[in-house]
């Protein structure tokens, strides 16, 4: 990526970015992301589906991270076969795969996903529930609801709801309804630079700031949603400590309730979240949260952290 | 989100059973009228949890489409029906379920009763496509499923 083709703000973005190699980071940015893919066992078994891509001259790899997920290596364009169109499998990048998995939905719970479209990870969890349980998907904009609700029928998904309206506003009707919680939230999306390269050039600090404040919000509200004793993963694709850790650091302030977990992702390249930044102490359970660079794994860059509503206590601390 | 009424499902069961073959075709599952003729499935579970929520869109996937004394089965429908289709089954190799899934239309031979069959290819049922007396066969693939043509 020539330097003409980043904003100044930019640049000056990845110098603050903890950790980041900079050569590292341009080169995966020239890189394409690899084809990743979900087998759907709501429709037919993995053996079957992958017998028939194999028959087509499909070569692909099991992910290790994921449970049905494949990266694929070679035989053509996946999106275009009868198995995509009849809903056997599901595209989707091979970290994105990461989020839903740290989640672990399990059959007959109740899992929101907050900001859902186009419904990758929704179509995941539905997978884990295993048609137990409800589904609840939600997203604010109206153009990509129609994404998600085609996927989700793609996907043959029975005990799914879908919901379009803001996040923010969910604690109002939902306050301590959910066993799980996803909040993928939107973000500026570092991570994912080779899909997009108007990414780097439309970059802003200003942006940053405000995706940060929405994005606390959301995680504030979905977390609001979560019963005592709930799990929240909280995800973006990028790599800002904005976006990423002073969110989380901003909720465990606010909720004493809500606690960070371990995460386990085999042979998923990571580092461990930052817990001291630009001359602030944040919370030091932040290193429980996760970073993935776009070079760890020369696939998307991602931020994850698990969090655990605890059963008692008190919610608010008192000073937001 | 409107639920079928009793009278409704008695009659788009019956169609069913006549088309298809099928016997208790949903159990469990709640049928949905989504408007023109379109019938959602959904589980009793997830409408409990939809009565609670604001701004809901939808609930499960769309079944099939209620066409004057014919039911046309989605893909999804012909799914969740799955083992359930006895009668009116039209058995496709690999190829004529890619023409199929391109809507493509096939020629059968044989006699079929009705005006519609479901087609399946090993074990994947693909919905309805609509048999002609000149034994023409149009599968009713809605655009967006339809495996692009280069
Ligand atoms: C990163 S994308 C989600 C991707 C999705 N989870 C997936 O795996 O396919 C972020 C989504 O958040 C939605 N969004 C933005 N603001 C929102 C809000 N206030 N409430 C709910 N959704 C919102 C956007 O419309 C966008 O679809």
């Amino acid at each position: 990526m020539s330097n003409l083709m980043m904003s100044g703000d930019f640049r000056e973005c990845l110098s603050r970015i903890p950790d980041l190699d900079p050569e590292l980071f341009l080169e995966s940015c020239k890189r394409p992301l690899p084809e990743g893919f979900r087998i759907n066992t709501i429709k037919s078994s993995e053996e079957n589906v992958l017998k028939r891509l194999r028959q087509k001259g499909f070569v692909f790899e099991k992910i290790p991270w994921a449970r049905y997920g494949y990266i694929l290596r070679d035989g053509g364009e996946l999106g275009k076969t009868l198995e995509h169109m009849a809903g056997l499998i599901y595209l989707q990048g091979p970290v994105s795969m990461a989020p839903v998995e740290v989640l672990d939905p399990k059959p007959g719970e109740i899992v929101l996903d907050l900001c859902a479209a186009p419904g990758s990870k929704s179509t995941q969890i539905a997978q884990l529930l295993e048609n137990m349980g409800v589904l609840v998907a939600n997203d604010v904009n109206h153009e990509r609801i129609k994404a998600l609700s085609s996927n989700l029928q793609r996907f043959g998904v029975i005990n799914c709801v879908i919901t379009l309206t803001d996040g923010r506003k969910y604690p109002r009707f939902a306050r301590g309804f959910f066993d799980k919680v996803l909040i993928d939230v939107p973000c500026s999306s570092l991570g994912i630079i080779s899909k997009n390269w108007g990414i780097a050039k439309s970059w802003s600090l200003g942006m940053v700031e405000r995706l940060s404040r929405i994005q606390y919000q959301l995680l504030e509200a979905g977390f609001n949603c979560l019963k005592p004793g709930g799990v929240l993963v909280y995800s973006t694709c990028t790599l800002t400590v904005e976006e990423n850790e002073l969110v989380i650091d901003r909720l465990l302030k606010n909720y004493k309730n809500a606690k960070l977990e371990d995460i386990r992702l085999p042979s998923l390249k990571s580092r461990n979240g930052v817990v001291e930044w630009s001359g602030r102490r944040l919370n030091p359970d932040l290193e429980k949260a996760v970073r993935i660079m776009p070079y760890d794994n020369w696939a998307e860059g991602f931020f994850i952290a698990k969090i655990i509503k605890e059963v008692g206590g008190n919610e608010v601390n008192g000073y937001r | 989100m409107k639920l079928m009424d009793t009278g409704e499902r008695k009659h788009f069961e019956l169609r069913l059973r006549k088309q298809y073959g099928v016997e208790n075709p949903f159990e469990d599952l709640v049928l949905l009228a989504a408007g023109r003729g379109r019938v959602r499935a959904t589980t009793k579970e997830a409408l409990e949890v939809a009565k609670k929520l604001r701004r809901v869109q939808q609930a499960g996937v769309y079944i099939a489409k209620i066409s004057k004394e014919d039911v046309i089965l989605s893909i999804e429908g012909s799914q969740v029906l799955n083992g359930k289709i006895t009668k009116s089954v039209l058995d496709l190799d690999e190829e004529s379920a890619e023409k199929w899934m391109r809507a493509e239309v096939l020629e059968v031979r044989g006699k079929y009763e009705g005006k519609y069959v479901v087609g399946k290819c090993g074990d994947l049922y693909l919905g309805s496509g609509r048999i002609t007396r000149d034994g023409k066969l149009y599968p009713q693939v809605a655009k967006w499923r339809r495996i692009p043509v280069e």
